[in-house]
């Protein structure tokens, strides 16, 4: 079967040892073939995840030029160890790439806020005057809640997109935050009062 | 349940994470609490509404396209090194006495045994990580993949003609089977010729047929077994393949036209070869 590969190349090869460098045709054609299949299986099962990499990215970094570099980023390392990916939650296997990669750059621009650094005092300087009744109704508000959302901590606002906007179990915030599963409700529940609080100090300040 | 163990779960709850007792504890304590009950309810309402107000950030179009082409110059860049660029270095050198020892050794069944130990090599390797459900969804990436890369790469034909007549004989020659060959440009599928291609670890019959601008690729291999099976239909990533078979040959047709038009292209296929 090969064997007539072999001729369709014959005719081409005037080198020094034909045999050689037919060999080698043959076996580039294979390589090349086995890289294919491989890029156009990783593609087909990471590029529907795009959107949810880009978001998350998005979320951390909070700036839409870092973010795209850093899907790219992702992808790409995402490529190289594609074959410690056996199947199952590509999207889960995928973010917690794009977290890793993203904290990376975080840490490395000082930017970290992993807790609540800044002054809350200022910041929250007379929430408590505002009830739950007023909040709910600037809750529909999606630049203010974007405003207080960016100023929550790193491992707030990665909990927040993953359980609000992707839907994510439990099980896979686990998974991609790299937390014990039992953590994730009360970080969770941290998160959103502390988003909460946010969003009460700045409508009261509007006021 | 006191009020201070239902505040703790009630984010769970809210998520809907708990187990079915847990809840039922909850939702027990609720119906008696009225203060929790309030403040589950305005928790709840504004954690939801939050939820759906907060911005989604959608790749930006472009990205996508920026990605591809990053992998693509990962893929040139940095092949992958394997058992096969090695053994390519070893004969190189171990040439001169490989060469004395292997005299009068017909080199041809040389590289066709190499050849079959390295394309073993190679499905092993990649079989188990692709994970493909079944041996049709690795093929049809295959098919997928030759049918992008014959667009792609400039590549699309070995021999171009119209003339089922040329292109038919070419085949014969090329290969170990005689695949049939017809044109149909009567029927709006005119072809543009034949070329060699390499699937399922054996040499193929690619024939390539033009709808309206899109191609279709014709792949042709001689059946396995006498059974003619079922023909079959996969969509991914916007191509359709249509498989169908007969006593000789297995068929494969790879396009981006719509499924109605590779099924009458089959059909048309069909009657016009000499089994049917």
């Amino acid at each position: 079967m090969a064997l007539l590969l072999n001729e369709e190349h014959a005719h081409e090869t005037e080198d020094s040892d034909p045999k050689i460098v037919k060999f080698t045709v043959v076996k580039k054609r294979e390589e090349d073939h086995a890289r294919q299949v491989k890029s156009t299986s990783f593609e087909e099962a990471m590029l529907p995840h795009l959107d949810a990499a880009h978001n998350l990215a998005r979320w951390l970094l909070r700036n839409e030029q870092d973010a795209q570099d850093m899907v790219q980023e992702a992808y790409l390392r995402a490529f190289k160890s594609f074959a410690g990916f056996h199947g199952g939650n590509g999207r889960a296997w995928l973010l917690t790439i794009v977290r890793n990669t993203s904290y990376t750059l975080l840490k490395k621009n000082r930017a970290v806020d992993f807790t609540t650094s800044f002054d809350e005092e200022i910041h929250l300087a007379g929430h408590e005057s505002v009830s739950p009744a007023t909040i709910l109704e600037h809750s529909e508000d999606a630049d203010l809640i974007k405003e207080a959302m960016d100023e929550l901590p790193a491992e707030f606002r990665e909990i927040l997109a993953l359980r609000h906007q992707e839907g994510l179990s439990y099980k896979e915030i686990a998974e991609i935050a790299q937390i014990p599963p039992g953590t994730v409700m009360s970080r969770l529940a941290r998160a959103r009062a502390k988003l909460k609080e946010y969003l009460a100090a700045r409508i009261g300040r509007e006021k | 349940m006191n009020c201070e163990e239902a505040t703790k779960l009630m984010d769970g709850y809210l998520d809907g994470e708990l187990d079915p007792i847990t809840n039922q504890t909850i939702e027990q304590h609720l119906r008696e609490c009225q203060k929790c009950d309030e403040a589950y309810k305005t928790h709840s309402a504004l954690i939801r509404s939050i939820g759906n107000a907060t911005p989604y950030y959608k790749a930006p179009s472009g990205l996508r396209e920026r990605i591809q082409s990053s992998l693509r110059d990962e893929i040139t860049e940095r092949p992958t090194r394997n058992v096969v660029r090695d053994s390519q270095v070893l004969f190189r050198r171990g040439q001169p006495e490989l060469r004395t020892i292997l005299s009068g050794t017909p080199w041809n069944w040389l590289a066709l045994a190499a050849s079959i130990v390295l394309v073993a090599i190679i499905a092993v390797n990649l079989v188990p990580r692709l994970r493909r459900p079944g041996a049709d969804q690795f093929l049809a990436t295959q098919l997928i993949a030759s049918h992008a890369r014959s667009l792609m790469a400039n590549h699309l034909t070995d021999v171009a003609s119209s003339d089922q007549h040329t292109v038919k004989p070419w085949l014969d020659a090329k290969l170990d089977f005689a695949p049939p060959v017809v044109d149909l440009a009567s029927e709006g599928f005119p072809l543009i010729g034949g070329r060699l291609d390499y699937l399922d670890n054996r040499p193929v019959a690619a024939l390539v047929y033009e709808r309206r601008k899109h191609f279709i690729n014709l792949f042709i291999w001689p059946a396995a077994s006498d059974a003619a099976s079922a023909s079959k239909t996969i969509t991914r990533q916007g191509y359709q393949l249509l498989h169908w078979a007969d006593s000789d040959f297995n068929y494969w047709a790879v396009s981006d036209v719509n499924l109605s038009d590779l099924q009458t292209f089959k059909q048309q296929f069909e009657t016009r070869t000499p089994h049917h």
